[in-house]
């Protein structure tokens, strides 16, 4: 028997009721087809089985049943979704329907769509015929197979198909049961053709467990099993499939982005060699329109790195055309380095170049001969005026740039070549306070001291320390204290820092946790808010704002610090290495991190490798390790240190 | 493991086909079109089939009864299902909290309220009876319960997150059966004593206040009793599931003539740990993390393993068809074997999987 008798023999027995048979008959029929079309699918449904591995990835207790796979090829290969191998296991097993077991090797993995191609030392295994991408409708019986609860038949739940092109156009969705019990398995059409391969995914994460949560809920995706076979023969080779990224930025990505302008061009990146440049609007990618950035998303979404795109750009009315390879990783960026701190001046300072308030021995500043005082001028004779327009300059150039330097002292103009370096790993330099001139008693200044305060609309509280030498025509460094689980260790915390604030110009404010036993990621908007309403009270250093924690509350700092780059530009923890890979290192943002350890902690050896880790991908990393110290707060000699870094941010 | 089939032959793919009428490739067009041509013709303001699916619904609610009883605290909640199994007045539910108390009050599909008594239960089945003082009601005839393969349509009735109060009729959801499997479930830590045959459903039937409520076909015969909220032993997945009547009509039965005797507890000790690895001269590798891998790191000269030809560094993978996830699955089937029994391995070596087979010694042997 096959596909095709039984699609006549529905089609004959739905015929017969157009004249005599009643509704309840066409239900009736109706779960037929359901069943037939399991049945027809399932010579190609094989069960997995995995042997060892991790039992809980992440929040996720990882299962041990069965899942299911899918036969691609008549000579051994399996399609499936990569969330059953998780847990990473020692051995995979996979069952074909007539009981007969082989072991099966991971042959490639597709990252983007989250499937892994396995392979089975077998012949004659009937491959699983697709339904062409065309015939999807929303609306059609869709139903979900697995191979979870017994061998000799699927498991199956059904559905309709929900929407086509979700995910940034990788998947379709469906509103049939889909969840460890069918993921790997097919979903199928009233025919018995696979549709798709189902697997959990999100649209707003991408992890090895994104949209597991969704287990169950009438919200189910699968890859189009004719994607997959178009790309079938790369995973057969072994190559390892991952989304394509070009190296570009865009202002907004959100769903009601407008056009497609770039707004920065990752230097060395594909779009950068293939000539993209700021203010460029992306109007067509391979002959498709691209109106909107949503729709750009869905063109980018199904390519994948080592594709070659066509990419059509709109540049002063005219239309540009030129191809980008696109690529897995972004070479990881590292911000360049002068060699100079800037003077702080009043807020309202009316500068005509950016005087030096500091230049650090061997560095590029100081081999062209730049001194404290030093006021730059230019930069390739491009004017500068403020730090702000300096950074703009450097910010965009790489390590090894050369460029021409303009600058005066006293009277007179002197220029030269400078080669930029990277920033020292080391802050050896004893570094003077920056003094901020005594206030104007008379001047109307807001609350300082001491502070307890409540989030306007928000049951959280903070707390915070504002010198009492506030003068609100200068901006203040920002310290955001995150104390860790079970203790805000306000006073202590207070006692360490408060002649530092007062002397170095720094703000402190210690949001408290919703829940004293634990930071929760939502938290971290409270914490986001916090900073948002002390930038409105008080005058902050945007160059200088930065989160600071110890132990559980390190963690929750990396999390809130490489969750809002735009707004934070240094993470210092102690005792805290970071456990979420973070983010690739971009131009846009200019973070420094900081940490301290104890040797004698347990946790010395993940930090010294977090810091290494970071290093490599490029983000400048200060690192205090003491000796005979367990998991502590550190003395104050440390935190002098620690303030040091934190005066040295605006560093360019 | 998830081995039972319970499958009639008839759903799998042999199948006596009509001769050819209509190319394939139409059919999809030919099926609305088709649906279109049966509304015409049956013309009717009320569609027969939506009829007989309203009929049937309409009937099973008035057998299906909302229980309040205790709980109410922490997150234990205080009401379920129950379905009446004569007129005059038995009601089967799973046993469960709720039934704590001595009494519970039983809501009918009318409305009208009674005090229930707990006749008696069955924990090994999950399964209670209650009994209130009415006569002349609606009832499922346990006799003519009905069974139903993966793929067919079925109902849920249960008052879910007692949505339904007072004459309300419980709610009903529909679905098809996933698979029909053995239960291998636990709530919070603790196994679930029932391992017998469910059918797993892909609607979201088991909620709280759904336990004791019934599935039943699209005509409205009586499948199976909707179980509690449980997770599933292996994947960790909350399941949707409700026991075959034919597995609960003997014990209620037994229990409405009041010659029950509950079965026996199973032998506790689930982990006699009577025979380990080397008792057949398998030395392991050391059982470092939570899931170690089986492999045999040594196998002992003139032992059981030296003479089927177990080798270092083979992976044991089966033991008597069970998957063995790690060394300690493997240490729970071994301490379960008996003497004399056959002890059939499947071992990994290279790519092949080379099956072995033992025999169980007898103590003595061992000494």
């Amino acid at each position: 028997m096959n596909r095709y008798c039984a699609t006549l023999a529905i089609a004959a027995l739905l015929l017969l009721c157009t004249t005599t048979r009643t509704f309840a008959q066409v239900d009736a029929l109706e779960q037929e087809a359901f069943q037939q079309a399991t049945a027809l699918a399932g010579p190609s449904i094989v069960r997995i089985e995995t042997i060892g591995g991790r039992d809980v990835v992440g929040e996720l207790i990882t299962g041990t049943g069965p899942t299911t796979g899918v036969v691609v090829s008549s000579d051994g290969y399996v399609i499936t979704s990569s969330f059953n191998f998780i847990a990473q296991p020692a051995q995979i097993l996979v069952t074909l329907p007539d009981d007969r077991r082989f072991t099966a090797e991971v042959v490639a993995r597709d990252t983007s769509k989250m499937l892994t191609l396995l392979k089975v030392d077998v012949d004659g295994l009937e491959p699983l015929a697709a339904t062409p991408k065309d015939d999807l409708r929303v609306g059609q019986w869709s139903l979900a197979l697995g191979r979870t609860y017994s061998n000799t038949f699927p498991n199956l739940s059904v559905g309709i198909i929900s929407a086509l092109g979700r995910i940034d156009g990788k998947a379709i969705q469906t509103d049939a049961k889909v969840s460890p019990a069918n993921y790997g398995g097919p979903l199928v059409d009233i025919e018995g053709r696979g549709m798709g391969i189902l697997v959990p995914l999100s649209p707003q994460k991408s992890d090895e467990t994104a949209g597991v949560e969704w287990y169950d809920s009438g919200i189910g995706f699968a890859v189009p099993l004719e994607d997959i076979y178009a790309v079938l023969p790369r995973l057969k080779a072994g190559e390892d499939l991952a989304p394509g990224r070009m190296g570009v930025t865009f202002e907004d990505t959100g769903p009601l982005a407008g056009e497609a302008k770039i707004e920065q061009v990752r230097p060395l990146s594909p779009a950068d060699e293939a000539g993209l440049a700021a203010g460029d609007v992306i109007v067509e990618i391979d002959d498709e329109v691209i109106d909107r950035i949503p729709r750009l998303r869905q063109v980018l979404g199904t390519r994948y790195a080592g594709d070659t795109i066509n990419v059509a750009v709109r540049r002063d009315d005219e239309i540009v055309r030129t191809d980008v390879e696109l690529v897995a990783e972004l070479s990881a960026y590292e911000p360049a380095f002068l060699g100079i701190l800037p003077v702080r001046l009043p807020r309202d300072a009316d500068a005509t170049g950016v005087e030096i308030r500091h230049v650090y021995s061997d560095s590029p500043a100081a081999t062209a001969g730049l001194e404290k005082r030093d006021v730059i001028t230019a930069i390739d004779g491009t004017p500068v005026s403020t730090a702000a327009d300096l950074l703009k300059e450097l910010g965009r150039k790489l390590p090894d740039t050369t460029l021409t330097l303009a600058w005066r002292r006293g009277d007179a103009e002197q220029t030269a070549e400078v080669t930029l370096g990277t920033m020292p790993d080391e802050l050896a330099e004893e570094l003077a306070a920056a003094s901020i001139p005594a206030p104007d008693e008379e001047a109307e200044r807001p609350e300082r001291g001491h502070l307890s305060r409540q989030l306007a609309g928000d049951e959280r509280r903070y707390w915070a320390y504002v010198p009492d030498q506030l003068n609100l025509d200068y901006d203040y460094g920002l310290l955001v204290w995150l104390h860790p689980t079970g203790d805000t260790m306000e006073s202590d915390i207070l006692e360490q820092w408060r002649a530092i604030c007062e002397r170095r110009g720094i703000i402190l404010v210690g949001p408290k946790a919703g829940n004293i036993s634990g930071w929760t990621p939502d938290d971290a908007g409270f914490v986001k808010a916090v900073i948002e309403e002390m930038r409105q009270t008080y005058p902050i250093d945007p160059a200088r704002i930065a989160v600071h924690g110890f132990a559980g509350g390190g963690n929750f700092a990396h999390f809130v610090g490489f969750r809002n780059r735009e707004l934070i530009r240094g993470i210092s923890t102690v005792a805290a290495p970071i456990r979420i890979p973070p983010p690739s290192n971009t131009p846009e943002y200019r973070l420094q991190l900081h940490f301290i350890s104890g040797e004698e902690d347990a946790l010395a050896e993940p930090i010294e490798e977090t810091v290494e880790g970071l290093r490599q991908m490029g983000y400048p990393t200060t690192w205090i390790s003491l000796p005979e110290t367990g998991r502590a707060y550190p003395d104050e000699a440390t935190i002098e240190r620690l303030a040091g870094w934190l005066d040295q941010l605006d560093r360019l | 493991m998830h081995s039972a089939l319970l499958l009639p032959a008839r759903v799998l793919p042999a199948r006596v086909l009509p001769a050819r009428v209509l190319p394939a490739r139409a059919w999809r067009v030919v099926l609305p079109a088709l649906v279109a041509a049966t509304i015409g013709l049956t013309g009717a303001p009320r569609p027969a089939a939506a009829a007989d699916l309203h009929d049937a619904i309409r009937t099973t609610q008035q057998r299906v009864v909302k229980i309040f009883g205790a709980g109410g605290i922490a997150n234990l909640h205080s009401y379920g299902t129950g379905f009446l199994v004569s007129d005059e007045g038995h009601i089967v539910t799973v046993w469960s909290h709720v039934l704590d108390g001595d009494v519970v009050t039983v809501v009918l599909n009318d409305g009208r309220r009674f005090y229930g008594k707990v006749l008696g239960a069955e924990p090994q089945l999950d399964l209670a009876v209650l009994k209130i003082d009415a006569t002349d009601l609606p009832y499922f005839d346990l006799d003519q319960a009905a069974t139903a393969s993966p793929g067919s349509r079925v109902l849920g009735f249960g008052n879910l997150f007692k949505v339904a109060t007072g004459d309300e009729p419980v709610s009903v959801l529909h679905g098809v059966i996933s698979a029909v499997t053995k239960l291998t479930a636990r709530r919070g830590r603790y196994e679930v004593p029932y391992d017998g045959p469910v059918y797993i459903v892909d609607a979201v039937t088991n909620n709280p206040g759904s336990a004791g409520g019934v599935l039943t076909t699209w005509d409205g015969q009586l499948l199976g009793m909707i179980g509690r909220e449980l997770r599933d032993t292996d994947s960790h997945l909350w399941i949707n599931y409700a026991i075959p009547i034919g597995e609960l009509r003997d014990a209620i039965h037994s229990i409405r003539t009041g010659d029950f005797t509950p079965r026996e507890e199973e032998e506790p000790d689930d982990n006699p740990q009577r025979y380990v690895a080397t008792d057949f001269g398998i030395v392991l590798v050391p059982d470092v993390v939570y899931r170690t891998p089986a492999y045999v790191d040594d196998v002992l000269p003139g032992s059981a393993a030296s003479q089927v030809g177990l080798q270092p560094d083979d992976l044991i993978v089966f033991v008597n068809g069970e998957l063995v996830h790690s060394i300690r699955t493997l240490a729970v089937t071994l301490g379960r074997l008996e003497a004399e029994d056959d002890l059939r391995l499947i071992i990994r070596r290279g790519k092949a999987l080379i099956p072995v087979e033992m025999r169980v010694p007898r103590r003595e042997e061992l000494q």
